[in-house]
């Protein structure tokens, strides 16, 4: 009975996630293989089947530097967000022995991270800006002659702004490996003779790593699909983000339809190479 | 202090501002010893042992490792080496690796490294399992490997944190057998937590009694059984039955002792006067004698048997002498098979066999009775 | 206090990380106040105008005071039930799926990644897939479609949290209620529920907290001023930007803010 019930319970999830993303993702696979711009269900008359799309991807000139923007931007900010992120989940878990501390240190790093997305990239402005504050202490100091246009509009500016954006959420999931720990190995590790950077190295960081590697998942995946802060921020950058809005709201469906196919297949390539690497679950159960 | 392998001087140790884990403790350790630290839960062993690691840092006081002051040492820097009662195998890591840890943080190279695991994990009687995982293990397999990682630096202190805690009966006994063999073989200086008496007494070149962060005595396991200093240690170092009383008199070699519920007798031979004063008086049940051979004891009293318990070689009889007053004895089974519960039978003693203890405990504020009842 | 080096240096990194968190938002907040139409440097002047004032006559929206926003309130409304929805479907979902994955069930790792895959797809795919979606079988953009969209999102992140704070006692509490006879029904009622209640609660503000700021999936998804952050974003493409859309972040912010305190006074409560 018991079995039963717990069967039951997986239904609300289990439904959820058919309907509202397997078959979404089914819709987009079989339009990215209809004919180019129409809003037909493939097979019909107007949508024959063809992988046109595809081709007028691979072949475009524009493709190598887009994937590029895309793909090789995300990499990096992950990878500085890592930087920056992981020292945090650190201190907090390690060096802070007051638990007041640490819950108010985290209640004040959550807060700025709800505040509406947009909002908050719009207000980088009168600080990156051109008459905005840096600029009006570069130049005031008299460090600069002329205002700073780099750091606005720049792939610079991107990776400042998403590193505000998603430190936290990479600092999450690597507070919540540290904090699993058992301190006792800690211990030990000590009295083998370890010195406390291999400490560190050889117990610790690689205990977090399921943490760290979950912390990149998301980050990665929300820098890939993330079309507004490129859209506001970067001039002329192009990613395949902004790609797939751009066409989805023109209707051109298929042409996105194969983008966002091939921006979710490198996903899973390079998640699926991490998962190797690194099980996640431990991060959950056992 | 030098010339023995660990020593320490008043060593004082709290945990946040409330709890003193370790109030000036004083003791040292003879090098090659199996010392053995027996006490009840909270009595400070497994802090002293940490301290000693060097995973805990002292307060105030002295401990000196091989000669040297460890205070602000690392444990990295220590010639310790420690088993945790958790034992902590490193999961992400299989059986070989997590022995070998050590030798790689030494800087061992790998053949070497090779063959001292092999070594050790063939010495813990697990040889072949260096490729399995922890999580694989048994509860004794995984504190083998834990001992063998233990072993395997050739520390000159090997700390053990109740190894024999959460051991079954049998397996416990062969540890203890094994952890005797290897300190033999290997010679270097054993110290071992345990809250079990028995294990102490077999196991201890020296013993130290510990209670509430501090030592109630340290001895030879056969001085502290038959000259306990205090109450305390009396009672946690094998069997006794202890009464609150006072020395009323004295005549020729006894003292009579009044307790609450009759006169007792003891040897005077010895030692300064105790006429007057307040003490526990104490005999062990294996000196207690029931009818034909209790007839010629000083101390003679009826009682009613009231039960027993089996423990093979030797039975541990309860006798009641008045309400509430019970005294344990320890008989031979042919002896106890002549009885029949609920019965009188004669109970005796010889005065010289008694023991009159003044000191209830080294800890401050505790009288006589709390001692003997459990505080 | 003597503090080691090591520890001073920790905490200013730390106090250095939540001022480089905070700095837009403190930006935002001091310039909504500021006088004049653009937000660059040097403020000249205080007003509350931004907020408050009366519009006079026809004025581009970005010169309409937040409160006169007649527009902004509607997007504020539509969040707010959007993502109490969202809060509230996520976490009946996450809290069904948590307590069922604890046990072996077929299929188990195969759910949780299919669960995971929602986190893990990228926004501009989900969003194109719904879009998709609805268009093939000719439905309409309701407000049901973005609470939809961003349930995928928010369960999985829910899940992990939950189930990596439950309680690992929790199944040797249900055993022990069950072998003191209680039903599958009354160990649920009496011995689960209590104790997973404000790991819940939790996964319901989260998965409110989520949505509130979830951006790209539902701008695929919303039709005419759809929820705050895609009102704001598409007034953004179009207009200046001034202090009145810090007003109105700043507004937007303290609901937020609000919220939080909600969820740490939760967190307070059970805190392991």
């Amino acid at each position: 009975m018991v079995k039963l019930t717990n069967y039951a319970m997986l239904l609300p999830g289990l439904i959820s996630c058919l309907i509202f993303l397997i078959i979404p993702l089914a819709m987009i696979v079989s339009m990215s293989i209809s004919t180019y711009a129409t809003t037909s269900v493939p097979g019909s008359a107007a949508g024959a089947l063809t992988f046109e799309n595809y081709v007028k991807f691979f072949t475009s000139p524009q493709t190598p530097t887009i994937l590029f923007n895309t793909f090789g931007m995300a990499f990096l900010t992950c990878f500085m967000v890592f930087i920056f992120a992981y020292p945090m989940a650190y201190i907090l878990n390690f060096k802070i022995k007051s638990s007041i501390v640490k819950n108010y240190t985290l209640w004040f790093l959550t807060v700025p991270f709800l505040i509406d997305w947009t909002i908050r990239t719009v207000a980088w402005i009168p600080i990156l800006g051109e008459s905005g504050i840096i600029n009006y202490i570069l130049m005031s100091l008299r460090i600069t002659s002329r205002p700073l246009t780099e750091l606005l509009f720049t792939r610079y500016t991107l990776m400042i702004i998403w590193l505000q954006t998603y430190v936290l959420f990479m600092m999450f999931p690597i507070t919540l490996a540290l904090g699993r720990i058992d301190p006792d190995l800690i211990a030990a590790a000590k009295v083998l003779k370890a010195p406390p950077w291999r400490v560190f190295y050889d117990i610790i960081f690689k205990l977090s790593l399921p943490g760290v590697v979950c912390g990149f998942i998301f980050v990665f995946v929300s820098i890939l699909g993330d079309f507004v802060t490129p859209g506001l921020w970067a001039g002329g950058l192009q990613t395949m983000g902004l790609s797939i809005a751009w066409y989805s709201g023109h209707f051109v469906w298929p042409y996105a339809a194969a983008l966002s196919t091939i921006l979710l297949a490198i996903a899973l390539v390079v998640l699926y190479i991490l998962l190797k690497v690194v099980d996640i679950k431990k991060l959950i159960y056992e | 202090m030098s010339d023995k392998i660990v020593a320490s001087k008043d060593l004082v140790k709290w945990y946040g501002k409330s709890v003193l884990a370790l109030n000036k403790v004083t003791f040292e350790i003879d090098e090659g010893d199996f010392f053995v630290l027996i006490g009840p839960s909270g009595c400070g062993k497994s802090t002293l042992l940490k301290v000693m690691s060097g995973i805990l840092d002292y307060d105030d006081g002295q401990l000196f490792i091989k000669g040297n002051e460890m205070k602000n040492v690392p444990p990295h820097k220590r010639d310790v080496s420690l088993m945790l009662e958790t034992y902590a195998l490193f999961p992400h890591m299989n059986v070989f690796n997590n022995v070998a840890f050590g030798l790689r943080m030494l800087g061992k190279d790998a053949s070497e490294i090779q063959r001292e695991v092999k070594e050790s994990l063939e010495l813990v009687g697990l040889g072949g399992f260096e490729k399995r995982s922890p999580l694989e293990l048994s509860g004794g397999q995984r504190q083998r490997v834990a001992l063998a990682r233990a072993l395997v630096i050739k520390p000159s202190v090997l700390l053990l944190d109740e190894p024999l805690s959460h051991v079954d009966y049998m397996l416990q006994r062969k540890l203890m057998e094994d952890l005797k063999t290897l300190h033999k073989k290997l010679g270097n200086t054993f110290v071992l937590t345990t809250h079990v008496q028995e294990h102490g007494l077999s196991l201890a070149d020296t013993l130290m009694v510990m209670n509430t962060g501090v030592i109630e005595q340290i001895g030879k396991p056969d001085q502290i059984y038959s000259n306990p200093t205090t109450v305390f240690a009396a009672r946690f170092v094998g069997d006794i039955n202890l009464f609150s009383g006072e020395v009323t008199s004295r005549q020729g070699d006894t003292y009579f002792v009044k307790t609450e519920w009759g006169e007792l007798k003891a040897s005077s031979k010895g030692g300064p006067d105790m006429v007057g004063k307040k003490l526990a008086y104490g005999i062990r049940p294996k000196f207690i004698k029931v009818n034909d051979e209790a007839f010629s004891s000083a101390n003679q009293f009826k009682s009613k048997f009231l039960g027993y318990y089996y423990f093979g070689d030797a039975v541990e009889c309860l006798f009641e002498i008045v309400d509430g007053v019970t005294v344990k004895a320890s008989l031979a089974p042919e002896v106890v098979s002549n009885l029949k519960l609920g019965e009188s039978y004669v109970i005796g003693w010889n005065p010289a066999d008694a023991k009159l203890i003044e000191k209830p405990s080294v800890v401050e504020g505790l009288n006589i009775e709390e001692v003997i009842y459990g505080k | 206090m003597p503090m080691k080096l090591g520890e001073i240096v920790a905490r200013l990194y730390l106090a250095f990380m939540i001022a480089l968190v905070w700095l837009p938002i403190a930006f935002m907040i001091m310039l909504s106040f500021k006088t004049g139409g653009s937000v660059s440097f040097p403020i000249q002047g205080l007003t509350l105008d931004w907020y408050v004032a009366k519009p006079k006559g026809y004025e581009y929206i970005s010169y309409i005071s937040v409160l006169y926003d007649s527009a902004f309130w509607e997007a504020l409304q539509n969040s707010a039930l959007v993502s109490a929805a969202v809060g509230a479907t996520t976490c009946l979902i996450v809290t069904a799926t948590a307590l069922a994955l604890r046990h072996r069930v077929v299929g188990r790792d195969a759910l949780f990644y299919l669960i995971l895959l929602g986190f893990i797809v990228p926004g501009v795919s989900l969003g194109l897939g719904h879009v998709v979606m609805y268009k093939q079988l000719n439905l309409e953009f309701t407000f049901w479609s973005a609470v939809a969209v961003d349930v995928v999102f928010t369960v999985p992140f829910g899940l992990v949290l939950m189930m990596a704070r439950f309680d690992p006692d929790l199944m040797l509490y249900e055993q022990a209620a069950s072998v003191l006879k209680a039903s599958p029904v009354n160990v649920f009622r009496r011995v689960t529920m209590p104790l997973v209640k404000w790991e819940i609660l939790t996964a319901g503000v989260l998965g409110f907290v989520l949505s509130w700021s979830e951006l790209v999936r539902t701008s695929f998804v919303m039709k005419g001023t759809g929820v705050l952050a895609t009102y704001i974003f598409n007034q953004m493409q179009i207009n200046p930007v001034t202090p009145k859309w810090y007003a109105a972040g700043t507004i937007i912010a303290s609901v937020s803010f609000v919220g939080l305190i909600l969820v740490g006074y939760i967190m307070s409560r059970t805190a392991k």
